[in-house]
């Protein structure tokens, strides 16, 4: 091999030799970041909820007039909501909630165990039904809660807001006017709560000194919120109502029919006479809608990774090709001297490899380099060394291809040109 | 001399345009990438309110209780109560200020289907304080603050929905039960995000704004974010205003240090003050926070637009590499024409200026070029984001973009250039005028 003259040849010339080196670089160390980036937001979008997303749908319906302060009127229209959807063909359960899934928010409240010193936050929401039958998710252990508690509860609710609870100096309520709700809780929120178990009949306690008792584990539960707390939930059985009257429910299909389910609730909740707005939602749209900003990031960041590609191939093509056009005269006096086509193709594909490797070793550094700089500063996701690996595969791929042209170009000059004079 | 170095700069270029195109393309590309990133990333980190976003400032007092602090990253609720945001609309320290929510409220138009809308609650600073432009009359007045007066300011999509873009000032229109008179129609107001209330991600403004002092009166319950600790106190809406549930933004306009040094010390004795009938049980802490440094904080700009701009200024710096290979290899095949000028009393800096200008003009030939992609990509973009995030208007081009564009395009000529023309003006004339 030639490494010898090679890179004697190189020395002599080392700006244009440098420029493919950093071009190699440059071109590693933003393709490996960007592809970090896109696989990060992949990895949210893909990451399961635990739910069957894919059958189900959310119905919200609001009360236009002003019948919406009147509660009989509402309690009434939420009955006969809850009867409608039941009813429709190919609905598998219903539960009249205020849990959305895949908005990023939610509701939140603080809940420690019974004498603990340190509140714990944790998503919390209303439901009428059974959770993990309208989700899809297991019921680990215990009981859910059905129509009836949700009844029970409401009453005593509505009570409780009614009436003026006696406080002490740290704003708790007595033991005589303290409230006692049951809940059921995600995994994770127990074992934050209570460890490995067991969990069914622990007590917490709010901030304001009322209780809650779990009385059944769900798993799993993933639900993206504005702080970290996407795994931890507790549901309790109340009504549900939208701050502007109305309703709100989770409606899950059977397998494949969730759009169908969705026409068909719009159509049956439409009562002549009353002026409602319903509004039906499938959930993977919501969940599209969440991710909007994602995707449109990633495809960004994918189209910037092939432009980048496609200009560095270009770029080595043109030097290289240039390199072999100023050094035509020195490869045919080398082929006149006895050298085959297959020695200067070497010659070429050679210095070329030395090249992109050296580009690829400095991208490596690099690489990592703007990866530490963009986490630290910005956004950013780790740099796996995966990535950094397959990024070199295709770079040294594309620098070899983009040098073979130009190389077989330089193969083919004919021995003559040495004597004329170019 | 510049004029004839220009000349033959433009000579030279035409002897061979497939490169000098080339080279046009390669800049375009760049700069089109860099453009349109940049214009991404400025479409959310530039000033709302240019010119005096420095002296509008939010309010935030640690009101929160319980033994750890709020969850925010600051330490204190993001948001204000009821009973805390009427007390400091009273100070008369701010030249401008507003406690603001937002709600959904129903509106029944003379004409079709009642409709839902978003709907601010704000005082009639609101409109002064932000600069909001108006298409139709203008805000109210404090006195329609105080009453409260039913007075309504309608966004240009509700006044098109409603009244089909005519000049509806003085029109009737009925929100939930009562009769609001328009006062205004709000005009293009370009913003990117809802720089006022940086609480929920929602980008648009909302449709309709009205007195805040309709909150009691109407029964109005925020469709924010409500962030509280211990029950309320009394059952109701009363109760609820009268809870430490934090559910409002609040606004000041202090227009001289002096003044908001002197609304500081206004908060903390006000805070103060309140801890004697036992509320505020945690440390004294209040903040008043400068527009931009609230849009900081509160990430107004997506950090991954930011990743976005740096990975393409990077881009643009592998197009200028490219170009300096390119550049290279004409300027040095240039050398017999460069000997000959040499040798007929051409400087070297006459050399190395004419061969700088001739990359800046192919700089700036690509600059305009990638312009017009940027904006073809934009455009893109939008339709993209429109579909995504049902927002066709989010970004744009504006005098700011140009520049950006020329200036990276010049940038980039003069790092693609600097070096190659610096080896044509060291051609030494002798070597050759032998060769030929």
């Amino acid at each position: 091999m030639e490494f010898g003259p090679i890179v004697r040849a190189m020395l002599r010339n080392k700006v244009r030799f440098g420029l493919i080196v950093a071009e190699i670089a440059l071109t590693l160390a933003v393709v490996t970041n960007c592809v970090a980036l896109i696989l990060h937001a992949r990895g949210e979008m893909s990451r399961p909820s635990g739910f069957d997303d894919e059958a189900l749908v959310r119905v919200d319906a609001r009360q236009l007039d002003t019948s919406y302060r009147d509660e009989g009127r509402l309690d009434e229209a939420r009955r006969r909501d809850v009867e409608a959807l039941r009813a429709t063909p190919g609905v598998r359960s219903v539960m009249n909630t205020n849990f959305l899934p895949w908005t990023g928010g939610g509701s939140s409240t603080e809940v420690k165990p019974l004498g603990a010193p340190t509140m714990l936050r944790t998503q919390v929401y209303a439901t009428d039904a059974s959770v993990s039958a309208t989700l899809g998710v297991a019921l680990e252990a215990g009981r859910e809660f059905t129509a009836a508690d949700a009844e029970r509860d409401a009453e005593r609710l509505r009570a409780l807001n009614a009436t003026r609870r006696e406080r002490d100096a740290a704003g708790k309520v007595g033991a005589a006017d303290r409230y006692l709700q049951d809940v059921v809780v995600s995994r994770a929120l127990a074992e934050l709560a209570f460890g490995p178990g067991p969990h069914l009949g622990q007590l917490l306690e709010d901030s304001d000194g009322d209780h809650y008792q779990i009385v059944g584990v769900i798993d799993r539960f993933y639900n993206p919120y504005g702080w970290p707390i996407h795994e931890y939930v507790m549901f309790y059985a109340n009504h549900v109502r939208s701050y502007e009257g109305g309703a709100a429910f989770l409606v899950r299909a059977e397998p494949g029919r969730a759009a169908a389910v969705a026409r068909a609730i719009e159509e049956r909740l439409r009562r002549p006479g009353e002026a409602r707005e319903i509004q039906v939602r499938l959930i993977t749209d919501v969940r599209d809608k969440f991710f909007g900003p994602q995707r449109l990031v990633s495809m960004l960041m994918g189209s910037v990774v092939v432009l980048l590609l496609a200009v560095t191939a270009f770029g080595v093509g043109g030097l290289t090709s240039f390199s072999v056009t100023e050094r035509t005269r020195q490869i045919g006096t080398r082929r006149a001297l006895g050298a085959t086509t297959g020695a200067v193709l070497r010659y070429f594909l050679l210095e070329n490899w030395l090249l992109t490797t050296a580009g690829l070793a400095l991208g490596g550094a690099l690489a990592v380099g703007l990866n530490v700089l963009l986490v630290s500063t910005v956004a950013g996701a780790k740099l796996h060394a995966g990535v950094v690996a397959l990024g070199m595969a295709a770079l040294w791929a594309a620098g070899l291809g983009a040098a073979l042209l130009p190389a077989r170009r330089a193969a083919r000059t004919s021995p003559a040109v040495a004597t004329r004079n170019v | 001399m510049l004029g004839y170095q220009l000349r033959t700069a433009a000579k030279s270029l035409r002897r061979d345009p497939g490169h000098a195109g080339l080279v046009v393309l390669g800049i375009a590309l760049g700069v089109a990438v860099a453009t349109l990133f940049s214009a991404i990333h400025h479409a959310f980190a530039r000033d709302p309110v240019p010119g005096k976003s420095g002296s509008l400032y939010y309010v935030r007092l640690d009101s929160w209780g319980g033994d750890k602090p709020h969850p925010h990253r600051s330490g204190l609720p993001p948001q204000l109560t009821f009973r805390d945001a009427t007390a400091l609309q009273r100070s008369d320290i701010p030249a401008r200020q507003s406690a603001m929510f937002k709600a959904t409220l129903n509106v029944f138009p003379e004409a079709g289907q009642p409709r839902r809308q978003t709907a601010r609650l704000c005082s009639a600073d609101f409109f002064a304080m932000f600069d909001v432009p108006f298409e139709y009359g203008a805000g109210w007045d404090r006195k329609a603050d105080a009453g409260p007066e039913p007075v309504v300011v309608l966004s240009r999509e509700a006044n098109e929905r409603f009244f089909g873009g005519a000049d509806s000032v003085g029109r009737r229109l009925r929100i939930e039960e009562r009769e609001f008179r328009v006062a205004g129609v709000v005009g293009r107001w370009p913003v990117s995000i809802k720089f006022y209330d940086l609480t929920q991600g929602a980008p648009s403004p909302e449709d309709l704004f009205l007195p805040f002092n309709f909150v009691r009166p109407m029964q109005i319950r925020t469709s924010g974010n409500t962030d509280g600790w211990g029950g309320s106190a009394a059952p109701g809406f009363e109760g609820f205003l009268a809870s430490e549930s934090t559910w409002l933004q609040m606004w000041v306009e202090l227009p001289t240090e002096e003044r908001a040094r002197a609304y500081k010390s206004f908060l903390d004795a006000y805070v103060l003050d309140q801890k004697k009938t036992g509320r505020f049980p945690r440390p004294l802490h209040t903040r008043l926070t400068p527009l931009l440094e609230w849009m900081d904080e509160q990430n107004a700009v997506p950090p991954e637009t930011t990743a976005m701009m740096a990975v393409s200024l990077l881009f643009l710096a592998v197009c200028a590499l490219n170009l300096m290979g390119l550049l290279m290899a004409k300027f040095l095949s240039r050398g017999a024409e460069i000997g000959v000028r040499r040798a007929l009393g051409a400087r070297r800096l006459d050399v190395f200026v004419q061969h700088v200008l001739e990359c800046e003009l192919v700089a700036l030939a690509g600059g305009a070029l990638g312009f017009g992609l940027a904006a073809l990509g934009l455009f893109g973009v939008n339709s993209l984001a429109k579909a995504i995030v049902l927002r066709g208007d989010l970004f744009r081009l504006d005098l700011a973009m140009a520049g950006f564009a020329a200036a990276a395009a010049l940038a980039a000529g003069l790092v693609a250039g600097l070096y190659p023309a610096l080896r044509a003006c060291r051609v030494p004339p002798a070597a050759h005028l032998k060769l030929q």
